[in-house]
């Protein structure tokens, strides 16, 4: 039997309050959860819902008041949990000293890559994430969205069989947002599981399987994408070029039976497809080597 | 890829997160340190000509012996301060943790990064004080050969050995080396303090707290013995105060070295022990409180 990708059972946070170990503060609580291999999973939850504090479980950073978390069957507090893992936390800086390169060495390095292994992940990872030019200057002159680009480069360095993102599009602008999705597209692709934690629901909706969504610590939703926003009783046609008396004439078949006709509205573009179209059209985006 | 067999402990994995605080460490200039040096040792040169070269010679060892002291030690408390909390802060800590390394060899890592930082900055001073000196030197035996180029030859050998003597000697690598000890056990303590603390200036002034304190507790010791009976309770809390404040007055053999005075093997011995003793202590400590860190 495959074990599972993450496993988190009963899970419990308490943060105790500085002279008053009575009052603790529940950050989770009784948290259930399976990560099959190889899905996308969602962890979804307003700010202060446990999502960050689960996840530092799951990788070992913090320890659990109650129950325990696996990764692929190894326990999080053992340090070779993490063997096959990768991590981008949320609005991670890095070393600022270094250069894009150096990073992805140094990284690397940790997980005992060296010589031309190294080498050739490190130039392979730089071309995946669009920063090849950007390779030799230093961090601190990184936009935010060429920060996160090399925080997930660093948390592939390792070929990772699970990838964890703590909101890994936090601050970042539609298109580099955009790249970071399809990169995350590709990850499961290839049978890599990722894990990650978000409130931008549209977003989430695009490229997750399956989705558990916390409410101050508690799991209060969890289910598949599309059954989870499935309406059962309504059903939606999207027509190009009907004519107008098309369109009348099967809104009359609808009223001449038992349903309903809710809305009737001419289709339209997402904001950010808009946003993609226009900032592209003004001229190629550049922004793996620009600071914004 | 090819995946690698997890290690328990991995030289490696140290070595990379040595090299990478090194690397931190020199790109925020803190060599410049070393700059000073230059300039004070310089300057106290030029200023000591009109003095005997005994007194020329001994001045210039105390004067640089006691600035590569306080250099360095300072170098260790502030290097080392900011170390874990920038890490937490900017949440590379994560990002390092998150992978298989184990937080002794983060922080053993962060340590030796430290210390090779203040090995260099030693090696930079101690070459630049010898030069200084051998360059001195040469000019005295140069201009007492000169002045005693009609005395016999046995009168100004031992004229020319004096001058030697009273220059270089191997007592001054020993110095250093108890210098650099000091700093070791200083950046040790501070990197403890700075895995509970939650700001450098908190780990700064805790730690200039212990420097006092540590180069004031033996005479203090002393003083309390003398006036009260040497029961165990206060054995026991003599011996707690010294673990906590290091005898940094142990670690101050440069005065008898400046002195002329020859330090025995013995003591030398017992002094790196000590320091040594010190350092895994510190660096134990600092584990044990970093393993329970929610981080």
């Amino acid at each position: 039997m495959t074990d599972l990708a993450v496993t988190v059972e009963g899970l419990t946070k308490v943060f105790p309050v500085p002279f008053h170990p009575a009052r603790g503060i529940t950050a989770v609580r009784d948290l259930n959860l399976r990560v099959e291999p190889g899905e996308v999973y969602g962890l979804l939850g307003p700010n202060g819902s446990g999502k960050s504090t689960t996840l530092k479980i799951i990788l070992g950073l913090i320890s659990p008041t109650r129950g325990r978390t696996k990764i692929f069957g190894r326990d999080s507090s053992q340090v070779e949990s993490r063997e096959a893992v990768g991590f981008l936390p949320e609005n991670a800086y890095f070393y600022k000293f270094l250069t894009g390169e150096e990073t992805l060495r140094f990284f690397g390095k940790l997980c005992r890559l060296n010589g031309a292994q190294l080498k050739s992940r490190v130039h392979e990872l730089l071309e995946l994430v669009g920063l090849t030019n950007a390779r030799d200057q230093r961090l601190s002159t990184y936009s935010k969205g060429m920060l996160q680009r090399i925080g997930l480069a660093q948390a592939l360095i390792n070929e990772p069989q699970l990838v964890v993102l703590d909101e890994p599009t936090a601050g970042v602008d539609p298109a580099g947002s955009r790249d970071i999705r399809n990169l995350i597209v590709d990850l499961k692709k290839r049978g890599v599981t990722v894990l990650l934690s978000s409130h931008l629901l549209t977003q989430v909706q695009e490229i997750c399987d399956r989705v558990g969504i916390l409410a101050r610590g508690v799991l209060v939703r969890e289910g598949r994408l599309e059954e989870l926003v499935a309406i059962e009783n309504r059903s939606e046609l999207v027509l190009e070029n009907a004519s107008e008396a098309l369109v009348n004439e099967i809104e009359k078949l609808a009223a001449n039976s038992n349903a309903k006709l809710i809305e009737r509205r001419r289709s339209t573009t997402t904001l950010e497809r808009l946003f993609l179209d226009a900032t592209q059209e003004s001229g190629p985006a550049n922004h793996a080597n620009k600071r914004e | 890829m090819e995946r690698t067999q997890h290690r328990a402990f991995s030289p490696a994995r140290i070595f990379a997160i040595t090299t990478n605080t090194l690397t931190d460490l020199t790109r925020q200039k803190i060599f410049y340190v070393v700059l000073i040096f230059a300039l004070l040792l310089i300057g106290s040169s030029v200023f000591m000509a009109r003095f005997t070269f005994q007194q020329e010679f001994q001045i210039l060892k105390d004067i640089s012996l006691g600035a590569m002291s306080i250099f360095s030690s300072l170098l260790a408390i502030v290097a080392t301060a900011r170390l874990i909390p920038q890490d937490v802060e900017d949440r590379t800590v994560y990002t390092i943790l998150a992978k298989p390394v184990p937080r002794f060899e983060y922080l053993l890592g962060k340590l030796f990064g430290v210390l090779l930082l203040i090995a260099i900055s030693l090696a930079l001073m101690s070459a630049l004080f010898v030069a200084v000196v051998y360059a001195r030197e040469q000019a005295v035996l140069q201009e007492t050969s000169r002045q005693m180029s009609r005395a016999p030859a046995e009168q100004l050998d031992a004229a020319l050995n004096a001058v030697r003597t009273a220059a270089l000697n191997l007592d001054i690598l020993v110095g250093i080396g108890v210098i650099y000890l000091k700093a070791c056990l200083l950046a040790a303590l501070t990197l403890f303090v700075s895995t509970f603390a939650t700001t450098n200036i908190f780990t700064v002034m805790v730690m200039v707290f212990v420097y006092f304190i540590g180069h004031l507790q033996a005479t203090a010791r002393e003083y309390w013995l003398e006036q009260q009976s040497a029961g165990w309770i206060a054995g026991a809390f003599l011996a707690i105060v010294a673990l906590i404040f290091p005898d940094l007055q142990a670690f101050n053999l440069v005065d008898e070295i400046v002195a002329g005075v020859a330090i025995p093997l013995a003591l030398f011995a017992k002094t790196a022990l000590l320091g040594v003793f010190y350092i895994a202590i510190y660096t134990l400590a600092a584990t044990f409180v970093f393993y329970g860190k929610e981080l």
